[in-house]
């Protein structure tokens, strides 16, 4: 990391985050109650940022073998030698900083787990067998990290922690699935069996659905959906999104963009969070943002060059993902505020409505206007004077994010932490009852 | 990459050393670079670069990967061990063994075509590339306010060196390059739209001098000023309606392509992509009308998803998966060919050194037929064109759909008439497939990176067709 730094800073480049990481993941795949494939990976990847004068450039190297860096330092400083005179000049984070520990994250246990993943994986099936599931597939990942950070700002620290999860999903029939998830950064946290109760049971209990009929409804979002809604929220709500012109909370900052019920926010710190980390990849300590509190939007997430443009604080967001950005503001750990409801009062709430469990496939007809569907996957079961009644399935989510914000009526008490494949930020969401959610079906 | 044979040889050779039945190593470099301006202003050059192995083993029925980058041959050797100490371990709870469909060896080198060097192209030149397509946007040009424009231009060249225990040995080449952008629309009192588009090729800069990308981003921006002002809601009856190549395409992927990946339908992805509607027995099995035939290939020059062997060293060919809309083949690895008692078909495809190889699509498009739009549209009474669309799901069966139109118009009385907003297209795969009539004899193919497997690899394809007419169904929005 210091080559790199040194070199970049002999080629007159002002800002310079070289970060590290060193990871070691495992995962068992299983389906039709068998396991299909092992995966093994061992990764050793340095990220170079660099920005002067406005300009930026940067690098991610997975590739030891004859990588000369200063060939590459240089390669990146005629990058941005070419590109014009960028919109707003900025520095990196003014360190040394203090990184304070976070509790809970690392478990030495899960860096030699190894075997136990087969294990995991046989809990959760049985357990979903057990629940009635003929077939049951998923996926549980274990590794560990450790993460590096020097900056010509003078900020230098490392973090480390570790990560176990697994995503069940049960068939009890053709349509009749169920999903579980358990993830954890500690083994004692971490209950594949419990994930294959749920799986299994959802799955028992969506047998024998019959087609929905499109309308408006009162909604009981599960954890798994709300969780993917509230990860296009915190895109949303990244400065970077919102300069982009793909956010539906341009323009909003300060006003009212949910229902006084809803407050968002993400913890970088959070002990025990799945996605905690001391330090962002600009070298910056992180903490916790408040989003959105009692349905304001109060900020959003940054980077230093997005918090120089916006003329806002540090949230110790920078994560470096290549690509169209280099260095983009994104969440660590999202945290939605619970409710007051039990679960049965949500029900009673809705009166007559549905209660969905899981989607998939989310997609916008517009970013700006968040006008958007997505498909209600697993169990999906109609609500009626206030009790859960008979699976119905066919249904989309067709709707407006922004509606759907403004219409929560009521969050359960108890929560429940979400990731999965198609919620790549781990959320603790509560279950949530939002009021006339748009319902639609497809022409056979 | 000649570096990296012995590599390959040391890893096939430690993992059958501990006890692999069959083993194969894919060294992979990908260097690519991406190029972004928002609003006129540059994002940063990224760049990256990607060197590493990837060694697959089956050991007792049970199937290990397992990657590293770091290439020092004691890295190399623990990798292979692992592997196959990995997959040893899960053996006890595997009930169905995997096994591979026998398959020739070969030894070969292969490379696609790029005339111009993309690395021997400055990033200046690349920049000026998406400058002049900038300028191209301005409101005295397309007379339409675009308060937000997204230009990414990529571009990526992969060399790979596949080995396996059987005796092949491969060397491939793929240049990839692409253009997409994103633009936001805006008229007073009418609101936003907004317009993605993916022109890709797997060829040289020649792709870019050729794609006039700035004609194509001045006609997308006049589109969506026409739709701004003057579109209309489509009408709520039963319609016919003509979708046009952009549209064909998806579907062709997301509901013909995605459901006939074998993985699929043995509930390989049952977890994460999902299953499928199609089952083991529906070979055969009449799916839509007999205008309806649809194929997969990967050996299509210069397309985004070429290649000429696949990441299990089988030699690519062209897949028709649904023949006079009869479904007449799966997309197949060595694995689920095993399974099904046939040959693989060259599905099999990983994105990187360190992600194990999954049945993919190449580039999925409907056979053309005998119409020009013209006719297409001629003797519709009461329809819809939707030539281009935004949103877009379906189910993990693949079998409940939905396209919102983006550049849309009405047709009355056999001629194509005023903007339509968002049109809404949801129907279920037979009911779509069932009720195409016609079929167009131009087709245009649009670039993809679609998305499958744990973890995510998003693989290059081109989806593509003719437009085509379906009858009689309800159009929302």
């Amino acid at each position: 990391m210091n080559r790199i730094l040194s070199a970049c800073k002999k080629l007159g480049v002002r800002s310079v985050a070289v970060a590290f990481t060193r990871s070691r993941d495992q995962m068992v795949r299983f389906s039709n109650n068998s396991v299909t494939v092992v995966n093994s990976w061992q990764n050793e990847v340095p990220t170079v940022y660099l920005a002067s004068n406005g300009k930026r450039a940067a690098c991610r190297i997975e590739e030891e073998e004859g990588v000369e860096f200063k060939s590459i330092a240089s390669e990146l400083v005629d990058s941005m030698n070419v590109i014009p005179q960028g919109d707003v000049d900025f520095d990196l984070p003014r360190g040394p900083f203090n990184y304070e520990k976070i509790d809970g994250i690392y478990d030495r246990r899960l860096t030699e787990i190894d075997t136990g993943l087969v294990d995991a994986a046989e809990a959760a099936i049985n357990s979903a067998r057990k629940e009635g599931a003929n077939r049951v597939s998923g996926v549980v990942i274990s590794g560990s990290w450790e993460h590096f950070v020097l900056t010509s700002a003078g900020a230098e620290g490392s973090s480390k922690g570790t990560e176990i999860e697994i995503t069940v999903r049960a068939f009890a029939d053709e349509d009749a699935t169920g999903q579980g998830i358990s993830i954890a950064t500690n083994l004692d946290r971490f209950h594949p069996d419990e994930a294959g109760v749920t799986a299994g049971s959802i799955a028992r209990k969506a047998r024998g659905a019959l087609a929905g009929v499109p309308g408006k409804y009162n909604v009981v979002f599960g954890p798994a959906i709300f969780a993917d809604l509230v990860d296009r929220v915190a895109d949303s709500a990244s400065a970077y999104t919102v300069d982009l012109g793909l956010s539906f909370f341009q323009d909003l900052l300060g006003k009212r963009v949910s229902s006084e019920k809803f407050s968002l926010c993400d913890n970088g710190r959070l002990p025990f969070g799945p996605g905690s980390i001391s330090l962002d990849d600009e070298g910056f300590p992180t903490g916790e943002t408040h989003l959105i509190t009692k349905g304001t939007l109060e900020g959003y997430l940054q980077t230093s060059y997005t918090a120089a443009k916006h003329k806002a604080q540090l949230t110790g967001s920078a994560q470096f993902e290549g690509g169209l950005a280099g260095m983009v503001p994104a969440p660590r750990n999202l945290i939605v505020e619970p409710g007051e409801r039990e679960f049965d009062d949500l029900l009673d709430g809705a009166m007559s409505g549905l209660y969905i469990t899981n989607n998939w496939y989310t997609r916008f007809q517009n970013y700006q206007t968040g006008d958007f569907s997505t498909i209600c996957r697993d169990g999906v079961f109609e609500i009626k004077d206030g009790k859960l009644g008979k699976p119905v399935k066919g249904l989309r989510v067709s709707d407006n994010i922004i509606r759907i914000l403004q219409s929560i009526d009521a969050l359960s008490k108890k929560r429940q932490w979400i990731r999965w494949w198609e919620v790549p930020t781990p959320t603790l969401t509560p279950h949530v009852l939002v009021r006339d959610v748009g319902i639609t079906t497809a022409s056979s | 990459m000649e570096i990296l044979e012995d590599e390959t040889r040391l890893a096939v050779e430690q993992a059958l050393k501990s006890g692999a039945e069959y083993v194969e190593a894919r060294a992979q470099r990908d260097v690519g670079h991406t190029l972004t301006l928002n609003n006129g202003v540059a994002e940063p050059v990224t760049t990256t670069r990607r060197l590493g192995v990837g060694i697959r083993v089956i050991v007792d029925g049970s199937m290990g990967f397992a990657s590293t980058n770091n290439l020092e041959s004691s890295q190399i050797r623990t990798s292979a061990e692992t592997a196959v100490r990995i997959a040893k371990a899960a053996v006890r709870l595997i009930s169905a063994p995997s096994k591979l469909a026998p398959e020739r060896s070969w030894e070969d080198k292969w490379e696609a075509r790029m005339k111009i060097d993309i690395q021997q192209v400055s990033i200046k030149e690349k920049f000026d590339e998406l400058f002049s397509i900038e300028r191209a946007l301005s409101f005295d040009h397309v007379k339409v306010s675009l308060p937000s424009r997204i230009l990414v231009l990529d571009d990526e060249l992969t060399e790979k060196f596949y080995r396996n225990s059987e005796g092949s040995k491969l060397q491939g080449f793929v240049p990839r390059i692409s253009l997409f952008f994103i633009l936001t629309g805006e008229e007073k009192g009418k609101g936003t739209i907004q317009r993605m588009r993916h022109e890709a090729q797997t060829r040289g800069w020649e792709a870019v001098k050729e794609w006039n990308a700035s004609a194509i981003a001045t006609d997308e921006a006049m589109m969506l000023g026409r739709m701004l002002r003057d579109g209309v809601h489509p009408p709520r009856d039963e319609i016919d309606l003509v979708l046009g190549s952009e549209v064909t395409g998806i579907i062709c992927h997301e509901s013909c392509g995605h459901p006939q990946e074998a993985d699929r339908i043995l509930g390989r992805e049952g977890a994460q992509a999902g299953e499928s509607y199609v089952k083991r027995d529906m070979l055969g099995k009449r799916i839509g009308s007999e205008h309806v035939t649809i194929i997969d290939d990967p050996t299509l020059p210069d397309s985004y998803g070429f290649y000429q062997y696949d990441d299990e060293g089988v030699k690519a060919r062209p897949r028709t998966l649904i023949k006079d809309g009869v479904i007449s083949d799966l997309l197949h690895n060595r694995e689920t060919a095993a399974e099904f008692g046939v040959s693989s078909n060259a599905a099999a495809r990983s994105v990187a050194y360190d992600r194990e190889p999954l049945i993919r699509m190449a580039n999925t498009y409907m056979k053309p037929g005998e119409y020009t739009l013209d006719e297409l549209v001629e003797d519709v009474k009461s329809g819809v064109y939707m030539k281009s669309f935004m949103e877009w799901n379906i189910d993990d069966r693949r079998y409940n759909q939905r396209y919102v139109g983006l550049e849309a118009y009405a047709i009355r009385k056999g001629e194509i008439g005023a903007p339509v907003r968002n049109p809404i297209l949801e129907v279920t795969t037979p009911g779509l497939y069932g009720r195409v009539d016609a079929v167009g004899k131009l087709v245009e193919y649009s670039g993809a990176t679609c998305g499958k497997g744990d973890p995510q690899q998003g693989a290059a394809v081109w989806t593509g067709g003719p437009p085509i007419r379906i009858r009689k169904i309800h159009v929302g929005g």
